[in-house]
């Protein structure tokens, strides 16, 4: 062989290992994008950083993922034995210089995420201090988050097994159907009367575990008006599935109406999917597994309703 | 390690290449560490509660009196040297001192026992009083039932010592119930500075 | 070492009646773990029939919620404590003291007992079933104060025997791992120093030290649920001071490192295979080797992600998330030096093989699921959904068991002298892998979506990817069959295998297929090269000519 079609080999290699890593590159940029949609619709402060920061991720692992499994490939492709072959193929015991960069590059790309995370924590303030042991906790003494305006408005949550309880005490209004005005940041003030509980809205992007016998904090702001969907998140017995509520998103002006019109209804039951099964269980004969009895549905001015359709 | 032949008319218990050089004292440390964890654990949800209670003490106690502890104490902690010149006399064959002072490190660790006994009848909360009450029985109780276990490990080698040619040379059983009772006892020091030093 | 008396005479095979008694043979024993363990495997199968079922409408139609309950936790138990650890537990019988020239393990009856503790504890939780009020149903986490609460009232209930389940499980797990432990330290053959061991030696030593270390915390926090959920104590009793929190602490100080416990003999399976079937050495052996341990001091320090939501300070949140992330880099120089492996070489594609590379692929693909999860502001919003069912589920069916069963390909010959058959073998391997991906790929829309786990039921807008997920998994269920057929037909009548039948190199293909009861005896070969030594030329072990030779002999004469 001689040395120019050597040197062209190379070449061809060269280019040919950048046209694709062209194409991975590419390819991630795109499934990036993707990643967005696979998200429900955005609907709070914190959603953002929550879905770039998964864009991110989900392309970074395209990229990482796509150059292992081509390498895959290739290997499967090319460099299969003869039928009849049993022979050791050429050894490379190993590469320190590959060793160390495929030490080096992770780690770099890993603390960079970390990295960028911790920085949009702190500038977005919304994820905290969701502490359930507040020791001294001088942000919250001094009245404010980081990040956020003031708190507009304060809710208390009640969970229960298994029903959700909203409680706008400045307004006097109780329901099992959460409302929030758009634009305002508000504080839920999360409490359960029996047993774990997740406060989990999906379009909002944030999770909160309610813990019995402490209260615990959650700030955030909604952005968009809409219907969304609670749902408990952190296993809570036989009805957890069906511990869900609506959360409505209005404009100020809707949101204080609503308060106004509800703080007149007359107290109800609220509803309690878990409360209606459990009376069909009981009359039915078959005796299935034992379970904890339902909470009494909270009396609230506004159930809400069973049927609204949710955006997310 | 390999066991001199035993009395008992030269026949090898084992053929001598493969004479299973005896792994058990590495087996015994090793479960010794794992053990110490789950101490750890008790130790680490010990602080935690009581760093984060409200109310850390159940209505009626002030805390726990600690002259009486302290002297219990002090004899468990003298019965790890009593254990430990009982296996200095049996390096040096005195197998009747052995005896002696392991029988005394065994009734040590029984008086160790029959005062924790007598603190936990004149206590004025039970194990169901919050978390301080179960903690402090959990950690005592589980304690004591490895003092317990000690003792009655020593007495199995205590009994094996009447034995003829036993301890001419598998002296790994008493090595290990040693190590044990230096670990009960150290495991004691921990706690007895949690419970009763750090009120 | 006199090889003149190696390989010993064969000896009349001994009946099959052993399998089924006290003994104290590591090889039997190993057999013993792996077949217990497939025969809950498919109890734990049949349970994910029925979640798949209940869940491919969205309503609650298939069973009682309370029901669902306890078969979702019965699911997890089982799959976890009663196939995983025991047939890890059981390759690790058979592997490490062949691989290291020891006769057995260091300590044979407890290595019985240890063994015989599993069917013990599995008809205590197959017990619960039957018990008022049914099993165990809050999860195989069993999170106080749900798994407190004892609807029934009854002393004797389904978690309490759980607990007990479990607790035993721990019992039987410790004396393994003392058992491993001791054996790869102070048993090998001469001339194999530790850096002349096997990686799956490496890699069992690796998972069993966080077993000693994290599981008695596990057993610490069990004894203090079972207390309160017994005896009175509030340890967990918000109402009695206690914090539901702290057991979590306690549950996942164990219950993390517990996942690098099933995935570090992976490791090792996959740094075996990749060598023989690409006919070239491990690539950076002792980077691999180090690596290992690399994981298992990170594996400590990373417990608080499974609580990013749960109310721990922010500073937590973030320094986990910080140590989660940093065993991306030791598993990545795994990741990396597999594929070196396979440059360049000249790839077999057996069966054994096809399941390494499917597992490659999907231990990857979780691998970066894995770094989202690590990222607090991602996992705030995904964690407790199915993104991470989907997560974990890629890792331990679509990488673990898949490198379970390319173990169990590779070593068959060795251990029941049989060849399995390799049709039916590679029709396992795709059923597999096309039924794990249909499976688990679409719980990742589903929980970026925000369908959270353990639901007995589903808004409708979930659905689409259930059914999907559904078929996957009853396609994952019929992916047994060949299996079981191939494992059965084989050990009975396939064809006699040699003591060497993948020319790989390793102690074990020194000794007869299968070995005598205590393998090399007092003939153990000095070994006198590194591992993988493919295209070096180099034998592994002293007067190895002799050994072939006389293997041959034995095996052309029988």
């Amino acid at each position: 062989m001689t040395s120019s079609s050597n040197r062209s080999i190379n070449t061809t290699a060269v280019a040919g290992l950048s046209l694709w890593v062209g194409v991975l590159v590419v390819l991630s940029h795109w499934m990036g994008n993707q990643a967005h949609r696979w998200l429900p619709v955005s609907a709070s402060t914190a959603a953002p950083l929550v879905d770039n920061l998964f864009s991110l991720e989900t392309a970074i692992g395209t990229f990482v993922f796509g150059a292992v499994v081509s390498v895959m490939v290739w290997v499967i492709l090319f460099n299969r034995a003869e039928k009849y072959d049993t022979s050791d193929a050429v050894p490379v015991e190993g590469n320190t210089a590959l060793e160390v960069t495929w030490t080096a590059i992770p780690f770099v790309l890993v603390m960079a995420i970390a990295f960028w995370t911790i920085r949009a924590e702190q500038q977005l303030g919304t994820l905290g201090p969701m502490e359930h042991i507040h020791l001294r906790n001088p942000v919250e003494q001094a009245g404010g988050y980081a990040g956020d305006r003031l708190p507009a408005e304060q809710v208390e949550v009640v969970a229960r097994q298994w029903s959700w309880e909203f409680r706008y005490p400045d307004a006097d209004v109780s329901a099992t159907e959460l409302h929030l005005a758009v634009d305002q940041p508000v504080t839920f003030r999360l409490v359960s009367e029996d047993v774990l509980h997740g406060f989990y809205i999906p379009a909002f992007r944030l999770k909160q575990d309610v813990i019995p016998g402490r209260a615990i904090d959650l700030n955030l702001t909604p952005t968009r008006e809409g219907t969304y969907r609670l749902r408990d998140s952190q296993f809570s017995g036989t009805w957890f599935a069906a511990n869900q509520a609506n959360v409505v998103v209005e404009s100020a002006d809707d949101h204080a109406a609503w308060l106004q019109r509800s703080a007149a209804a007359p107290l109800q039951p609220g509803l309690s999917l878990a409360v209606e099964e459990y009376a069909l269980r009981q009359a039915s004969s078959t005796r299935a597994w034992a379970t904890v009895p339902p909470a009494p549905p909270p009396q609230v001015n506004v159930p809400g309703s069973p049927d609204q359709p949710h955006d997310a | 390690m390999t066991s001199t032949s035993p009395l008992n008319g030269g026949i090898p218990a084992q053929p001598a290449a493969h004479a299973h050089v005896n792994h058990n004292l590495t087996g015994f440390i090793i479960f010794l560490c794992s053990e110490s964890v789950i101490f750890l654990a008790f130790f680490s949800g010990y602080a935690i509660l009581k760093t984060s209670a409200l109310d850390w003490l159940p209505p009626g106690v002030d805390g726990l009196e600690w002259r009486t502890p302290l002297i219990n104490t002090a004899v468990l902690i003298s019965s790890s040297g009593t254990i430990f010149l009982a296996e200095h006399f049996k390096a040096r064959e005195k197998l009747w001192l052995f005896r002696g002072f392991w029988l005394l490190t065994m009734a040590m660790g029984a008086y160790f026992l029959y005062g924790q006994a007598v603190e936990w009848s004149g206590l004025a909360f039970g194990f169901g009083s919050g978390t301080f009450g179960g903690t402090f029985y959990l950690l005592t109780g589980f304690h004591g039932l490895h003092v317990a276990t000690g003792i009655l490990l020593m007495a199995i080698m205590l009994a094996k010592s009447f034995i003829p040619g036993v301890y001419a040379g598998g002296e790994q059983g008493v090595q290990a119930t040693s190590l044990f009772w230096h670990f009960v006892d150290v495991i004691w020091i921990v706690l007895f500075l949690l419970l009763y030093v750090w009120q | 070492m006199t090889i003149a008396t190696f390989p010993p005479d064969p000896k009349p095979e001994p009946g099959w009646t052993r399998y089924f008694g006290f003994c104290t043979d590591a090889k039997v024993i190993g057999i013993q773990y792996i077949v217990t363990a497939f025969f809950f495997f498919l109890i734990g199968g049949l349970l994910a029939m029925v979640i798949r079922g209940e869940l491919i409408t969205p309503a609650s139609d298939l069973v009682d919620r309370a029901v669902y309950n306890g078969i979702y936790t019965m699911h997890g138990t089982i799959m976890l404590f009663l196939f995983i650890f025991p047939v890890l537990n059981g390759l690790n019988n058979l592997l490490i003291p062949t691989m290291i020239g020891a006769p057995d393990m260091a300590f044979p009856r407890l290595n019985a007992v240890a063994f015989w503790l599993v069917p013990i504890f599995g008809a205590v939780l197959m017990a619960s079933f039957f018990v008022p009020g049914g099993p165990a149903y809050a999860g195989w986490w069993s999170y106080p104060p749900v798994s407190i609460q004892n609807p029934v009232g009854h002393f004797i209930n389904g978690q309490g025997l759980w607990i007990t389940a479990v607790a035993l499980s721990g019992v039987s797990s410790i004396m393994g791992a003392l058992n491993f432990v001791t054996t790869i330290l102070r048993m090998r053959a001469p001339g194999m120093t530790i850096t002349r061991m096997p990686v799956y030696c490496w890699t069992a030593l690796a998972a069993q030290c966080l077993q000693l270390i994290g599981l008695p915390a596990l057993t610490g926090g069990a004894i203090m649920l079972l207390l309160d959920l017994s005896f009175g104590t509030s340890f967990y009793r918000p109402e009695g001071g206690g914090d539901p929190v702290l057991y979590q602490h306690f549950f996942w100080f164990y219950s993390h490192p517990a996942v690098y416990v099933i995935i570090l003999p992976v490791f090792g399976i996959f740094s075996e295979l990749f060598p023989v079937y690409s006919r070239k050495p491990l690539f950076g052996y002792l980077y691999v080797a180090l690596a290992s341990f690399i994981i298992v001091g990170l594996g400590l320090i990373v417990w608080v992600h499974h609580m990013f939501p749960s109310g721990v300070a922010q500073w937590m949140r973030n320094l986990f998330m910080v140590t989660t992330m940093l065993i991306a880099v030791p598993t990545g120089v795994k990741v990396f030096a597999w594929l070196g492996t396979l440059w360049g070489g000249k790839l077999q594609l057996t069966t054994p093989m096809l399941f390494c590379l499917g597992g490659l692929f999907n231990f990857v693909f979780a691998g970066i699921t894995g770094v989202m999860l690590a990222t607090v502001p991602v996992d705030i919003h995904v964690s407790n959904t199915y993104f991470v069912v989907g997560h974990f589920h890629y890792v331990i069916y679509g990488a673990a068991v898949m490198g379970i069963f390319a173990a169990i390909y590779h070593w068959f010959p060795k251990f029941t002298g049989r060849m399995p058959y390799e049709g039916l073998g590679k029709l396992h391997c795709l059923l597999t892998f096309v039924g794990a991906n249909l499976n688990f790929l679409p719980m990742h829309p589903l929980g970026l979506m925000g369908m959270p786990r353990r639901v007995s039921s589903y808004d409708p807008e979930f659905a689409f990817w259930n059914v999907i997920a559904s078929l996957g998994a009853f396609l994952l269920g019929v992916s047994i069959i060949p299996f079981l057929l191939n494992m059965i037909s084989s050990w009975i009548r396939g064809p006699r295998a040699s003591h060497n039948p993948w020319n790989a190199i390793g102690l074990e293909w020194l000794l007869p297929s299968p070995p005598p009861e205590d393998n090399f005896g007092e003939d153990v070969p000095t070994v006198i090269s590194r591992p993988y030594g493919y295209g070096s030329g180099q034998p592994l072990v002293e007067h190895q000519d002799d050994i072939e030779r006389r293997l041959q002999l034995q095996e052309a004469t029988a």
